[in-house]
């Protein structure tokens, strides 16, 4: 167990010193937690690093704002626990703003707006969650699509630790449906090689109100939250944005 | 002057210490767990009802799902290792390199990466339930273990006995079933009870599955409220009740066995 967490310990930073290298933004560094197997928002490449967009607006935001992003690899389950465990100043993980996080931690400027998507098989006719009544749908853990699934009484939810591994699961036939971020459902369902044949997303859920990505912060670390929402309202201003809109999601 | 019979005493796994079954002082190791995990509970449970009691409502049909995998997987590792065992003492070359190389893979790949294996990587060929995917994987690993388990066991029994058997008329299956294995099953026993508890630990990691299993259950309300520190507090608490309950029924049951003996 002791070596595991050496190991763990030793591996991280010599990912953080790579990166950290790599990053060209000066000024403090602040390092952001990501779970990073949700494509195209982040996600690890064929070289290993983390990309995404994310990623890109981040690192904007920091050339913007005066500081430098470092990334650290986590799994989504436990993100928040490490973040009011101070292992990381903030997490940038396509994280959703609501009502019940806003309580636990501090958010930052909404980056990104999303809607929940509904992917099914091809041959499916199912076009909402109301028609999945007693089947079971996947998504990922303590998600916003897991909070939208559990909305709906009748379906079973089915949690998995990776959006991926519930895509899998879909594709092999477990499951009825995947419930998850619509720029993610796309990146799936629309644009993978493997998927997009057998997948297609048959809604998306107008669960009531749109949903935005916030930086999330442990609450009352105004310092990172103002440099934060510095670097953000400045790529929004020049347009950045809708460069990274174009590079990873498309339309 | 006679001589001292050999004990035979095979030590496999990583269960639960199994009380022993003279450590009749009221203060033992074992005592002292039950008693401060139960306290613990109960004093979580009577002080700080919020979260606790919201969790322990939350949590049992993981308990449950725990539960089935666990009892499921080990009545089929048995019949496996049982199998494995027989293989592994075939005097059929073909039987025993079978045997034998079964072993050796499945002792050669960590649990979770034979889990996912077989759920995502066989996924793909052979539709099976998440349940079901759960309870195969764990039986074919610890079949492994067992028929380890059951080899040594049936070896610890003294080979005139079979030469007793054979020359009274025996085959060699009613040799097996009917002398070698009664009298293998009080050394077979105690590791036995040991790996059914280390299996039950080790269900834990089906939670990877997307099973609801007990952890997953505490996973997703730790994930949903925040509160990380009180839900693996309870997922701990509960996991070490089960399993000292377990320890000391598998100790009873030996102590039984073994009085019956001496009878």
């Amino acid at each position: 167990m002791e070596d595991k967490m050496i190991k763990h310990v030793l591996w991280t930073l010599l990912i953080s010193c790579v990166v950290s290298t790599s990053a060209l933004a000066q000024g403090p560094e602040i390092v952001f937690a990501t779970d990073a197997t949700w494509p195209p928002m982040e996600f690890v490449d064929a070289n290993k690093d983390i990309v995404g967009y994310s990623i890109d607006y981040m690192n904007a935001a920091g050339k913007e704002a005066g500081f430098t992003p470092v990334f650290k690899a986590v799994a989504w389950d436990g993100i928040f626990a490490g973040l009011d465990a101070n292992k990381y100043d903030a997490i940038c993980s396509s994280v959703s703003i609501t009502e019940e996080r806003k309580k636990v931690m501090d958010f930052s400027e909404p980056y990104f707006k999303v809607r929940q998507a509904l992917i099914v098989s091809s041959d499916s006719t199912a076009k909402s969650l109301d028609d999945l009544k007693g089947m079971k749908v996947g998504s990922q853990i303590s998600t916003t699509g897991t909070f939208a699934v559990k909305k709906v009484e009748g379906v079973i939810s089915k949690t998995y630790d990776e959006v991926g591994l519930a895509i899998e699961d879909l594709y092999n036939g477990r499951i009825e449906a995947v419930v998850c971020d619509d720029p993610v459902a796309a990146n799936y369902a629309l644009a993978n090689e493997k998927y997009k044949a057998k997948l297609k997303i048959a809604a998306v859920i107008e669960s009531g109100d749109v949903e935005y990505y916030g930086i999330a912060l442990k609450k009352g670390n105004a310092k990172v939250l103002d440099l934060v929402n510095k670097g953000i309202q400045a790529v929004k201003a020049k347009g950045l944005d809708k460069e990274f809109q174009k590079k990873w999601i498309g339309k | 002057m006679a001589e001292k019979p050999v004990i035979v005493e095979i030590d496999v796994g990583d269960g639960a210490a199994i009380p022993r079954t003279e450590d009749k002082g009221l203060v033992s190791a074992w005592w002292l767990s039950f008693i401060g995990a139960i306290v613990c509970l109960l004093a979580l449970l009577i002080f700080k009802p919020d979260p606790y009691v919201r969790l322990i409502k939350f949590l049992p049909d993981g308990i449950i799902v725990t539960f089935q995998v666990t009892i499921s997987s080990i009545a089929l590792a048995i019949v496996i290792g049982l199998f494995t065992g027989l293989g592994r003492i075939s005097q059929n070359r073909f039987i025993n390199l079978a045997a034998s190389t079964y072993v050796e893979v499945v002792r050669g790949i960590p649990l979770l990466v034979q889990l996912f294996y077989i759920y995502y990587a066989l996924g793909r060929f052979v539709r099976v339930p998440d349940m079901a995917a759960a309870v195969i994987a764990m039986s074919v690993c610890y079949g492994a273990y067992m028929g380890e388990v059951f080899r040594a066991g049936i070896k610890s029994i003294d080979y005139g006995q079979t030469e007793a058997s054979l020359s009274l008329g025996f085959n060699k299956a009613q040799t097996m079933f009917y002398v070698i294995l009664p009298q293998a099953w009080r050394t077979i026993l105690p590791p036995v009870g040991n790996e059914f508890i280390a299996l039950l630990k080790d269900t834990s990691l089906v939670s990877i599955l997307a099973v609801a299993d007990l952890l997953r259950r505490g996973r997703e309300f730790a994930s949903e409220s925040f509160l990380y520190f009180e839900t693996y507090t309870m997922v701990a608490i509960i996991y070490l009740i089960i399993t000292l309950i377990l320890s000391k029924l598998v100790s009873i049951m030996e102590e039984r066995l073994s009085r019956h003996e001496r009878r």
